[in-house]
């Protein structure tokens, strides 16, 4: 199998902690080996909290720069900051409302290295559920519409059901859900 | 039955602690360390063993403990973030004389970068300096092994064995498979023999000469290829360059030489660098034409290859000499040398373009800073504003962040906060100068290295105001139970030391407790102890700052939330966003005025009586 490199970016206290277990839960039923970097201690308040997953036969937990499939930021400026890690042909989906995304240059540079782009309003999905703090579970729940490889929907939808705590089970499935249900309407007025 | 986990390179070592069979384990918490106990505790539990776990108040009290385990013939380990292992160096070089009975394995974990931490030090070099053995683990599940493999080294040589896993070992995760545990059935032992245990300096030499001699034999062992000491060189064949690497940087290069299929660049890993494997390095440096040496946090294996002429590494200039050896570092720094070389290169980076991108958008950098209403901020606010004048010394925790407020002028090491405000004391005083000093610690760096400082303060004369900023926990590194909580590390229930009475048992005369979101009796309170330092009679006045931490206390922390607005009354002076420094308090760019962010206030209502117009209310 060949590596798969994510990053997942946001700021502390955003939920990617629980991002990059429900993504690492899923790759291990897939049978993937899983190895993955996490910010800690003083990092972790208020600042830029990056984590890096690797799915495959790798040693280092850190991707290098330029090789990641998959970049997931739940804050714009945070996903700007990582896109050096997005490898050409690689994905990049970011948590903003701003109609102005992504930025002109930034464009420009997508375009140029094939990259695919979508800004994702998962912040007001998660406030229109109720749900401020879950706009991790949005996001998730927005890139499963177009995840197959190495997991499904079905998938991320499973492991979401169990790792949540029990008291917040049905509010997550709501919330990723309600992702889902967005990124559904997008793909197809994408494809039409 | 086998289980698959994925663990944190952490939770990887308190399994392979529990695993070993080891009955004592002791820890001081630091990033990035301190997920291994609560692992351990974790695993304890489940396999129902009788295992002891202890938060120790600092990191020498852990060593001396896990020592006296080690010698009753018990298996002890001891885990601390490489600073802490300065604290307990006095244990460490003293125990490396004397030997172990049961094995006796040290966790000192690295940080370089340093993320979290006073210095990037290596432990590496502690352990040379104690001449004891040192393991390096690139991987989690290296590092599980490791664990395995020390004990049973520190027991047939009879020496304590380090493990120094770096950050990205410590919180690396990873799938591990793992089985049923058997728990360490030994029974304590003590055999006395005063000639090693309590050696008199009259027998120190004769340990030394011991310890000397174990150091060749395990030498020797190391130099045999191993799990951990191997090499790729092809019998015969010369090799333009080759690479020495231990710890992450080896599992940083061997993922990119496997990506790139780069075959003809041969690896010597050590994972076993100390006692320095001699004759398996000069084989590997036979039959290469040049090695560059990427190890981490130091030059440590660079200074340890006595010929140095075809060697390329920190002390060159080929690699940084300080800072993390991040993959896209590493890549670099191998293309460059190869290069130089007239070698093939690595592919060129694809992040190059992205960096430029990146860069020209001059993002903002988001520094550390405390949570919306932690009671650290409240309490340095009113310190600045009742004592504008003051130094402030500071300390290692959350409130370190205090130097955002401009509340932190000074930070050296656990417990400076009171020892260097005697210093300027005695400094000032020396002059005739009456100098306003204020020392802020937090609990549980006070029940860490506190104590003796203020001890010596009381004793010694010196006058200062000292803050415990009392937040009922050990925020920083993830919510461990302070001493004064009476919780264990298992969550049993131990003794509650008392902060108040340790504070007067140190010969401390004045002493108030002031809940630390009351900024009005906060600054009387203050104005009260200044007027107390600079009486005659007086001397060091404490006040206890105490308000729970809201991320280990949640809802408790603040009883009744407020809804706080800012109104029209606001003249946009900026000093709540630069002197009380919430998070919660912004500059909406949108609206062009100062707002509340609604979504990360806390509720706490500090910042009513923050603003100097007023225009901070609380909502109908």
């Amino acid at each position: 199998m060949n590596t798969i490199n994510l990053v997942l970016c946001g700021l502390g206290g955003q939920g990617i902690l629980f991002m990059t277990k429900a993504l690492s839960q899923a790759a291990i039923q897939k049978g993937y080996d899983v190895m993955g970097a996490e910010t800690h201690g003083m990092a972790q308040r208020g600042g830029s909290v990056v984590s890096h997953l690797r799915l495959g036969d790798v040693q280092g937990s850190l991707v290098l720069p330029g090789s990641a499939q998959l970049v997931l930021a739940l804050e714009e400026n945070e996903g700007y900051k990582n896109l050096p890690f997005v490898a050409p042909a690689g994905r990049l989906f970011v948590n903003t409302s701003s109609p102005a995304f992504p930025n002109k240059k930034v464009k420009d540079y997508l375009d140029a290295k094939g990259i695919q782009c979508r800004g994702v309003p998962a912040s007001s999905i998660a406030i229109a559920m109720g749900t401020p703090m879950s706009s991790n579970l949005a996001l998730l729940g927005y890139f499963s519409a177009s995840a197959n490889d190495p997991f499904s929907h079905e998938d991320l939808r499973l492991v979401i059901q169990q790792i949540s705590p029990d008291r917040l089970k049905e509010k997550n499935l709501m919330v990723f859900d309600a992702g889902f249900d967005r990124g559904m309407e997008e793909k197809k007025t994408l494809k039409a | 039955m086998e289980r698959r986990e994925i663990l944190l390179g952490n939770g990887a070592i308190a399994l392979g602690i529990v695993e070993s069979g080891c009955q004592v384990v002791t820890a001081y918490p630091g990033t990035p360390s301190s997920e291994i106990i609560p692992e351990v505790v974790r695993f304890v539990k489940t396999g129902g063993f009788n295992t002891y776990v202890e938060w120790s108040t600092n990191e020498k009290v852990g060593l001396d403990t896990a020592f006296a385990a080690s010698i009753s013939g018990k298996r002890a380990a001891c885990c601390m973030k490489q600073v802490g292992l300065n604290v307990a160096a006095d244990s460490l070089m003293s125990c490396a004389y004397l030997g172990t009975v049961g094995g006796l394995v040290i966790i000192s974990c690295d940080e370089p970068m340093p993320h979290s931490s006073a210095t990037e030090q290596d432990t590496r070099s502690m352990a040379k300096f104690a001449k004891v053995p040192v393991l390096d683990p690139s991987t989690p599940q290296e590092a599980r092994e490791m664990v395995g493999v020390a004990f049973s080294l520190s027991e047939e040589f009879r020496v304590p064995v380090i493990l120094r896993p770096a950050v990205r070992v410590c919180h690396a995760r990873q799938s591990i498979t793992y089985g049923p545990m058997v728990e360490g059935g030994r029974k304590a032992d003590f055999r006395k023999n005063p000639d090693r245990w309590a050696a008199t300096p009259r027998f120190r030499l004769t340990l030394h000469a011991e310890l000397n001699e174990k150091g060749i034999e395990i030498g020797k062992r190391f130099d045999r290829l191993s799990a951990h000491n191997f090499h790729d060189l092809k019998p015969g064949k010369q090799y333009p360059l080759g690479i020495i690497a231990g710890g992450v940087p080896y599992a940083v290069l061997r993922d990119i030489l496997r990506e790139e299929d780069r075959t003809d660049i041969p690896v010597l890993k050590l994972g076993a660098p100390y006692p320095f494997p001699e004759s398996l390095t000069s084989d590997f440096l036979s039959a290469c034409e040049k090695v560059l040496v990427v190890e981490e946090t130091d030059a440590f294996i660079e200074y340890l290859i006595r010929d140095r002429h075809k060697v390329l590494g920190r002390l060159s200039g080929h690699i940084p000499r300080e800072g993390e050896l991040l993959p896209q570092v590493i890549h670099r720094k191998v293309s460059d040398v190869l290069s130089e070389l007239g070698q093939q290169s690595l592919k060129e980076e694809e992040s190059v373009m992205a960096m430029a991108v990146v860069k020209e958008l001059g993002l903002p950098v988001r520094k550390p800073t405390l949570c919306p209403g932690c009671p650290h901020r409240a309490a340095f606010f009113a310190i600045r504003k009742a004592l504008p004048k003051a130094i402030i010394t500071s300390d290692i925790g959350c409130y370190t962040l205090g130097i955002n407020m401009g509340a932190v002028d000074t930070i050296l090491d656990m417990g400076a906060a009171i020892t260097m405000a005697a210093g300027f004391y005695h400094s000032f005083e020396q002059d005739g100068v009456a100098q306003p000093i204020v020392s802020t610690i937090g609990d549980s760096t006070f029940f860490h290295s506190g104590t003796s400082g203020l001890l010596n303060a009381v004793y010694n004369g010196a006058k200062f105001i000292l803050v415990i900023m009392d937040n009922l926990t050990t925020a920083m590194t993830g919510m461990q139970p302070t001493p004064a909580l009476g919780i264990r590390a298992d969550g049993s229930k131990g003794k509650a030391i008392s902060l108040e009475k340790t504070v007067i048992g140190c010969g401390v005369e004045f002493m108030e407790v002031v809940d630390s979101y009351d900024l009005e009796k906060m600054n009387e309170v203050l104005k009260k102890a200044s007027a107390y330092v600079n009486d005659p009679g007086g001397g060091i006045a404490v006040i206890i700052a105490r308000h729970p931490c809201l991320i280990a206390y949640r809802e408790k922390a603040i009883p009744e939330k407020k809804k706080v607005l800012i109104t029209d009354d606001c003249v946009e002076c900026n000093f709540c966003i630069e002197h009380f420094e919430c998070p919660a308090i912004f500059q909406d760019q949108e609206l062009g005025r100062t707002s509340i962010n609604q979504q990360i206030c806390s509720g706490c209502g500090v910042c009513l009586s923050v603003c100097p117009t007023g225009a901070i209310v609380e909502a109908a």
